[in-house]
């Protein structure tokens, strides 16, 4: 296949929803990496200049809104999907969108296809 | 063998009077003491007293190094004195541990029993030749002197029963011999002078007829006579009364109020048994709920019984004196008193409503209720029915309150819900990506080039994080649905502040992390346990921790500090938050005072906090500094449990 695959970099907290993304990811052939901790994301997203960023909203330290405002600020050409279990009836929700995030996607995910066909449309969608 | 019982009789007078449970130590005590008895009569010679001699011609006392085996006095002394040492100790915690009035007679006892002591020192070193003249001894008279003051000034034990009970009976005794003497003297000497056995015998009948007539009304008069003369009843009622107005009614939970009032009457009309029956609507029955020298607990009267009927009938008291005088009590009746050991039930009616019976048992002194009692012991009864009646109300108020801070707590675990959603939806989400992972590298063929075996170990490790992920959501779910179960009322005597606090910051923890807020925990590993309901207070350490995170916008540090402080553990709960402004700090525990933004808070957290607090014995206070935070005390007394 020639169609070129986004670069990705995962967020997230929980070490194991790190792994299970980063696994499905690359076997379908994605450039993935992932950080646990918002310090070492911040890093990756510096080196690795990525295209989508999967991203989780509450973190201890730097929480996904200050990366969010981070990646605008410095590479707004980065979309943003948000994958979170935090649920305040959609205000965050609303405020990350209208913030400039690509996506807001619930966990537990509906299906790891979704969050690819999320990823995909945000790639295209530049 | 005096001086071997005396030391076991004290011990054990002791040890009844302070009401303690040393019942082998008593016995072992006695066994000790027999032994040193037997050892006294029948080895005389060769262990024990070696030779009794006057020491000053006055005092005479063993001499201990005379013995063939002085090891055996040096026994004597060390049994001597670590029982007596053991009691005294025994009566010192006693009265450190008192108030009031036991705390005089305690005091009392302690100088009495001082003196006593000093007093015979002397005599156990005249035993082994240091011979000091023995003046101490004079003390020994402060001894009964002080203990018989403290019996009439604070009514230690039931004395006036017993000197009562000996003087009636030593009047009848005298009666009785006079009797007999007298008539058969009479009848011998003068009348059938010289009749020989028969007229001996008629004088006998003749006594033995009066004494029989007599008796009865013997014994009725010297009671009286004891009664208006030695011991004046009005006493009682005055101290019935005080007490009453002053301890009892007063009380307004429910359960204290019918268990102070059965203690009081038993202990004040000195009656052996008393209890208590409310009536319980839903039942529809009267229900035992105190009671002091009935033995079986349980006791429940239901509307058709008897008693009850006769009681609501008549609205008038129930006496074992009405038996047998104008007809006699149905079978039935007599059966529940005896079985509630009742010689008197009085009803109680508050509202024109009875909601309880009030039940006396026999007087220590085996006399009958007079009108006199009745005169009190009516208008009584119609009092504390009133007292009753409000209690329940009081306990009722109670339950909507509880209802209320349910309702309260659920408002504050729907605010919760972002925190819980978070610790629960993510295993859920790890379990799910996982196998679903699995499956759709099956679908698109990606696992193609693995062997068995790999897919075997791949789907083996899925399994494993599968049951940990769903695991830690099962956790969570358990905390969460413990913690919002309203609580059942039930007290318990071992709650560890420390693990009560730990569940909590479970609960809440992940909350606060996110938000940047730290927890600092001071708490002391040997905290003794606190009683009370242990629901309420976790939901007590739940609002504070959650109001202090409030408090910080976002960073700041939560200290939480437990201590010991005398009977109580103290528990700390500081924010470095806004602080709350003076003229603030006095409304934050009322009713619906918040600063939240409306929706955000009910403004019933602090106001039900205080309401919890209290119910449970204990304390809140607060001091804060704007701009450095707040921190809350609560003070709750320790158990009486011990950790172990």
């Amino acid at each position: 296949m020639a169609v070129k695959k986004p670069r990705i970099v995962a967020i997230d907290d929980e070490p194991d929803f790190v792994d299970t993304i980063r696994e499905y990811f690359q076997l379908r052939g994605y450039e993935i990496d992932a950080a646990s901790r918002a310090v070492e994301g911040i890093e990756l997203i510096n080196n690795k200049k990525p295209d989508v960023v999967v991203l989780d909203l509450k973190m201890p330290g730097i929480n996904g809104e200050e990366v969010l405002g981070l990646l605008k600020s410095k590479q707004p050409k980065a979309k943003v999907i948000f994958v979170s279990a935090f649920d305040d009836s959609g205000k965050t929700r609303k405020r990350m969108l209208s913030a400039g995030a690509f996506a807001f996607l619930d966990k537990p995910l509906n299906s790891l296809r979704q969050l690819e066909d999320t990823v995909n449309r945000a790639y295209s969608a530049k | 063998m005096g001086a071997f019982f005396a030391v076991a009789f004290f011990f054990h007078f002791i040890i009844r009077y302070l009401e303690l449970n040393r019942r082998a130590f008593v016995t072992i005590v006695y066994f000790l003491a027999f032994v040193f008895t037997f050892f006294n009569w029948y080895s005389r010679s060769r262990f024990f007293l070696g030779d009794i001699h006057f020491v000053f011609n006055q005092f005479y006392w063993i001499d201990a190094l005379k013995y063939k085996n002085p090891l055996f006095f040096v026994f004597y002394s060390l049994f001597f004195w670590i029982i007596l040492g053991y009691a005294f100790f025994l009566l010192l915690k006693a009265f450190r541990n008192s108030s009031g009035v036991t705390h005089d007679k305690l005091g009392y006892f302690i100088i009495a029993i001082g003196f006593g002591w000093i007093g015979t020192n002397p005599l156990f070193l005249s035993a082994f030749r240091i011979n000091i003249y023995p003046y101490s001894n004079f003390l020994v008279a402060l001894y009964p002197l002080l203990v018989a003051y403290v019996i009439v000034r604070h009514q230690v034990m039931d004395i006036e029963v017993v000197v009562k009970k000996t003087l009636v009976f030593a009047g009848l005794l005298a009666s009785v011999f006079a009797a007999l003497i007298l008539p058969t003297l009479l009848i011998q000497e003068y009348i059938f002078r010289g009749a020989g056995v028969g007229g001996k015998m008629l004088g006998l009948a003749i006594s033995g007829i009066i004494i029989i007539a007599s008796l009865r009304r013997i014994e009725d008069f010297l009671i009286n006579v004891t009664d208006k003369y030695l011991f004046q009843k009005e006493y009682d009622y005055k101290e019935l009364l005080k007490t009453f107005t002053g301890e009892v009614l007063t009380v307004l939970d429910l359960n204290r109020l019918v268990k102070l009032t059965v203690d009081k009457l038993s202990d004040i009309i000195k009656i052996t048994s008393c209890g208590v029956l409310l009536l319980n609507n839903e039942k529809n029955q009267y229900e035992l709920v105190a009671s002091n020298g009935i033995g079986s607990k349980g006791i429940a009267l239901s509307m058709d019984n008897t008693l009850s009927s006769f009681l609501n009938r008549t609205r008038a008291y129930l006496s074992v004196k009405h038996q047998g005088k104008d007809s006699a009590l149905p079978p039935r009746i007599v059966e529940d008193m005896n079985k509630l050991r009742l010689e008197l039930a009085i009803p109680l009616v508050a509202h024109d409503e009875i909601i309880g019976i009030l039940t006396l048992g026999k007087k220590k002194s085996d006399e009958d209720y007079t009108q006199d009692d009745m005169d009190i012991l009516l208008p009584l009864a119609g009092t504390l029915a009133i007292a009753i009646s409000n209690a329940e109300m009081f306990d009722e108020l109670g339950k909507t309150q509880a209802e209320a801070a349910q309702r309260e707590k659920m408002a504050v675990i729907g605010t919760l819900s972002a925190g819980i959603n978070h610790e629960i939806c993510n295993p859920l989400g790890i379990a799910r990506g996982q196998c679903e992972a699995f499956l759709l590298n099956i679908k698109d063929g990606l696992y193609k080039n693995k062997s068995q075996q790999e897919l075997f170990e791949k789907a083996k490790k899925i399994m494993e994080k599968v049951i940990h992920e769903t695991d830690r959501a099962t956790v969570i779910t358990k905390r969460l649905s413990t913690f919002a179960k309203p609580s059942k009322g039930e007290i318990s005597y071992d709650i560890s502040v420390k693990h009560e606090i730990d569940e909590v910051l479970e609960l809440v923890g992940y909350e606060l992390k996110l938000d940047h807020i730290d927890i600092v925990k001071e708490i002391s590993g040997a905290l003794p346990f606190i009683f009370g309901d242990k629901k309420q207070i976790q939901e007590v350490f739940f609002n504070l921790i959650r109001n202090a995170a409030q408090a910080m916008d976002e960073k700041g540090r939560i200290a939480i500090r437990a201590r010991k402080d005398t009977r109580k553990v103290v528990i700390d709960i500081e924010d470095t938050g806004h602080g709350i402004p003076g003229d603030k700090l006095t409304q934050i525990f009322n009713p619906f005072y918040t600063t939240k933004e409306p929706g955000k808070g009910t403004g019933l957290g602090l106001f039900i906090v205080r309401q919890v607090v209290e119910r449970n014995r204990g304390r809140i206070s607060v001091k804060s500094k704007v701009g450095e935070g707040t921190v809350f005390t609560l003070e709750f007394p320790m158990s009486a449990k011990v950790k172990v």
